[in-house]
């Protein structure tokens, strides 16, 4: 299961491989619209952003560790006695966060003028970020299905284990996704 | 799993030595270094090599042997756990009559995806849970 996720993950990278290429592809033809259309991005509210999304993925990694030693639930009220459950609750509500985060952002940039249909750039960027977001919401939907067939079953077994361990392979590389997107959109202009 | 270290290590130096070969035979050629396949080449060298000491590494620290390093190894004897799979289900189906659905109202009439989505979400439920509800509740 785990290799079967592993090679749709690849065929993931190839999806975003091709968005990318079509963030380069404009910006390489249209150098002017870049350099005027950056200027609207807010850089600090990003980083903020993505610090959120990155700080989720250790919260997940926490998550996988206590379902690998197959612990559902909490101990007592310390993190290190935290379950899968209690971790993968607080990366959700960490997911959540950047995704609203994200649609705040597109709400000011729409006010400014910055629409899907606008511009060039205004396509490359919805198109990339959007995509991502929608990955993202995809992996709270998981998430929450995860933690559903951890209150179902009596005893957390194997089976539950490995697909907690899955999804957080999938968070993962959404995370990394995310990185790629904001050196690129962010950072480099 | 010495065997599989092996394996790699020789790619690495056929890598290594094709890697080389490439860029002296695009010199006499053409005059100068063509920079795609070397640098493809001298990755598949890296990657060769990463892999070989990856192995050898989990070989020095866990020492087990793999089946098909044993003479006396049986196909079944490298059967992995490969988890659970449904024999039958028609969840699938009907989760890929929901996501028509929510295709058909994109090119359609949006109001179609409403129906579609909320479709969708009870096949998607109802498939993650199947083996957890009814006889085989645990």
């Amino acid at each position: 299961m785990a290799v079967g996720t592993i090679v749709w993950l690849g065929s993931e990278v190839m999806f975003f491989a091709g968005l990318f290429a079509i963030y380069f592809t404009l910006r390489s033809t249209s150098p002017a619209l870049w350099a005027s259309e950056t200027q609207h991005l807010n850089v600090p509210y990003a980083l903020v952003n993505t610090l959120v999304l990155v700080s989720s993925s250790f919260t997940c990694q926490f998550g996988v560790f206590a379902a690998e030693r197959l612990q559902a639930r909490s101990t007592g009220w310390k993190p290190s006695q935290w379950g899968m459950v209690e971790w993968f609750t607080l990366t959700y509500g960490l997911g959540a966060i950047f995704v609203a985060g994200q649609a705040t952002e597109y709400a000011t940039l729409v006010s400014e003028h910055i629409t899907l249909n606008s511009t060039a750039y205004g396509s490359a960027f919805y198109l990339t970020t959007g995509f991502h977001a929608l990955h993202v919401t995809g992996g709270l939907i998981a998430f929450l299905l995860v933690i559903g067939r951890a209150f179902a079953v009596k005893t957390f077994g194997h089976k539950e284990a490995t697909s907690a361990v899955v999804v957080s392979y999938y968070w993962h590389f959404v995370d990394v996704v995310w990185i790629g997107l904001f050196l690129v959109i962010y950072v480099l202009k | 799993m010495r065997a599989n270290a092996i394996l790699f290590w020789v790619l690495t130096v056929f890598f290594a030595f094709s890697a080389a070969l490439y860029m002296v035979w695009s010199l006499i050629y053409y005059g100068k270094i063509e920079w795609v396949g070397s640098v493809g080449l001298m990755l598949s060298t890296v990657l060769g090599a990463f892999l070989a000491f990856y192995l050898g590494r989990s070989h020095a620290s866990q020492g087990g042997e793999l089946p098909e390093d044993r003479l006396d190894g049986n196909i079944d004897d490298g059967d992995p756990e490969l988890g659970h799979f449904s024999p039958w289900s028609w969840w699938p189906v009907m989760l890929g009559a929901g996501a028509a659905l929510v295709m058909l109202g994109i090119a359609v009439g949006f109001w179609i995806c409403f129906i579609g989505i909320a479709f969708t979400i009870i096949c998607l439920v109802g498939w993650t849970y199947e083996y957890y509800r009814g006889y085989f509740a645990r």
